[in-house]
């Protein structure tokens, strides 16, 4: 049995009269679907802003929070670079010590002088008498009054070798090499403290790979947490959304946007909280070095590393959304 | 526009909700679901909103079976149906304006096309007065007017009605059916679900009535 129907004619919204209505959605052109995409876009983006404006202490609190488990990794990273920096102004200082022959004469060890410094892997050799040796040793040792004590002078001249190369594979080549010379008696090369500082620095590394990894982890927790709790505030708006047509993108989008946008915050805190905290530090560096007759001093935060830290931050606020939605997604359908 | 044939749903754990359902409607054509509680309505009504599938049997909706439609073609199914429920399913933080938008925002229609196509929604259902204003400001018959605008400002081939006069007075109600009758008359497939048998008798449609999920009566009400 069929419905009694009404044909009367009547005004419809965007339609005509006495016709079956055409969906709207009906073959849309590629204009129209680029303008829906880029307007879905968009709105999504301004609606996630406008949501996280409305709670700004919230808001702030969780951008507070990840940018906490941002800077450490990163601050400690900065810092490994400083140290890095100064233990290679350091080993560009390393030296090589020839102690020459007691019976060497000082123009023979001037002319040794001579040859090592025109050495294409040299950067500097200078010549210390053993009268200068000697003068030196009783001045440091406080032995003065013994030492004068003493027949004969027992310390050797010895020839400071600054090398040009620094790796430890040259500097050895080059220390058997002028252990070769004539009137050499040794020749010494310290890189115990170079190689020391090089496994404590490689040992931070790790460390600082390790709290990274360990950090990030919790930074998509956090973020992931705070997007359920979003889609928990707004579960039914999404049934009604995808009872009305909504797709899962359409519905993932806000919350991806709002990750992302957690992400640029706590990046730009993140990035504030290193700059304060690296010129704070580097007052109390400045003046240690200071003592140690030294001018190094802490570089800041690079610009290219705090954009780095902002990417970077981006994109892990929209990688724990999307993993957050993708997870709750599923129990989001209509009921 | 709809083909019921021999559709089955039988739930995991064991229960039925409907038996070999076999029937059809025409576009444009109106027509009432009734039966008591657990008599099937809602679960034909979930059926067609591809909220649930079918166990066995074959439904056709606009052409496309959805036993085997896909999920990523749900979305694009329900764009055109009109869905109007009982307890309205308003967003409480959104205007009158923008709940009714919505269907036409997901579609990303241009904001121009989307003011002129609500306004004239919500003057079908006499609340163009009530744009600005919150759900939460509208009485329980406006509210469900707003639904009514929402489920229809994107000209569905089809509007769902689950119970939506079942919070209404007999006057309310009277007034609801007939903003669906108007929206019938231009060509809109309209399919309510309701216990109301009174409302419905006076409506004099076409009247499904179902018990225990099986198809007892097809016929003009009286």
């Amino acid at each position: 049995m069929s419905a009694t129907r009404n044909s009367q004619p009547a005004e419809r919204v965007g339609g005509s009269p006495n016709k079956p209505p055409k969906p709207v959605s009906d073959g849309p052109g590629f204009q129209q679907l680029l303008h829906a995409w880029v307007e879905s876009h968009r709105t999504s983006l301004l609606d996630s802003l406008r949501r996280l404006l409305k709670q700004p202490i919230g808001s702030f609190f969780t951008c507070l929070v990840m940018a906490i488990a941002l800077s450490l990794p990163m601050g400690l990273s900065l810092l490994l670079n400083n140290v890095e920096r100064l233990g290679g102004s350091w080993q560009r200082a390393a030296q090589i010590s020839l102690f020459l022959k007691l019976e060497a004469s000082p123009a023979e060890a001037q002319r040794l002088r001579d040859e090592i410094a025109q050495m294409s892997d040299v950067a500097a050799a200078d010549w210390i008498s053993r009268e200068q040796a000697l003068d030196e040793f009783q001045q440091l040792s406080g032995l003065g009054e013994a030492l004068k004590e003493l027949p004969d002078n027992p310390l050797p001249s010895v020839i400071l070798v600054t090398p040009e190369v620094v790796d430890k594979a040259n500097l050895e080549a080059l220390r058997l090499r002028l252990a070769e010379q004539p009137n050499v008696e040794q020749a010494q090369l310290d890189l115990v403290w170079v190689e020391r500082l090089s496994a404590i620095l490689k040992l931070g590394e790790r460390f600082v790979f390790g709290l990274t990894l360990l950090l990030v982890s919790a930074l998509l927790l956090v973020i992931g947490n705070t997007i359920r709790l979003h889609i928990e505030n707004r579960r039914s708006e999404i049934e009604v959304i995808k009872l009305v047509g909504g797709t899962d993108s359409y519905v993932r989008r806000p919350f991806l946007y709002m990750g992302a946008l957690y992400g640029v915050g706590a990046g730009l805190l993140a990035w504030l909280v290193l700059a304060f905290g690296l010129d704070w530090l580097n007052d109390a560096v400045v003046r240690l070095a200071g003592l140690y007759g030294s001018d190094f001093a802490l570089g800041g935060v690079p610009s290219g590393d705090g954009l780095s830290l902002l990417l970077g931050a981006l994109l892990l606020g929209y990688i724990g959304a999307w993993l957050a939605v993708a997870r709750h997604l599923s129990e989001l359908a209509p009921r | 526009m709809i083909r019921f044939e021999q559709v089955g749903k039988r739930y995991p754990n064991g229960h039925v909700g409907l038996h070999e359902l076999s029937f059809r409607v025409r576009r444009g054509e109106f027509l009432f679901v009734t039966g008591h509680s657990g008599a099937g309505k809602s679960t034909l009504l979930r059926l067609l909103l591809a909220m649930e599938r079918p166990t066995s049997g074959k439904l056709l909706l606009a052409g496309q079976d959805l036993a085997t439609i896909t999920n990523a073609q749900i979305p694009f199914l329900r764009r055109q149906i009109g869905v109007v429920f009982q307890n309205h399913q308003l967003l409480f933080d959104r205007s009158v304006f923008n709940n009714v938008a919505l269907p036409l925002q997901i579609l990303g229609l241009a904001k121009v096309d989307i003011a002129k196509r609500v306004m004239s929604a919500l003057e079908r259902v006499s609340l163009a007065d009530k744009a600005e204003h919150y759900p939460g400001d509208l009485s329980t018959g406006q509210q469900q007017r707003v639904g009514i605008a929402r489920a229809v400002v994107h000209q569905p081939a089809l509007l769902l009605a689950d119970e939506p006069t079942g919070n209404l007075d007999p006057r309310l109600a009277a007034e609801i059916m007939g903003v669906f009758e108007d929206i019938n008359r231009l060509g809109t497939s309209v399919l309510i679900a309701s216990h109301d048998l009174a409302l419905i008798a006076r409506m004099r449609h076409r009247m499904l009535t179902l018990q225990r999920g099986r198809l007892i009566g097809d016929g003009e009400a009286s």
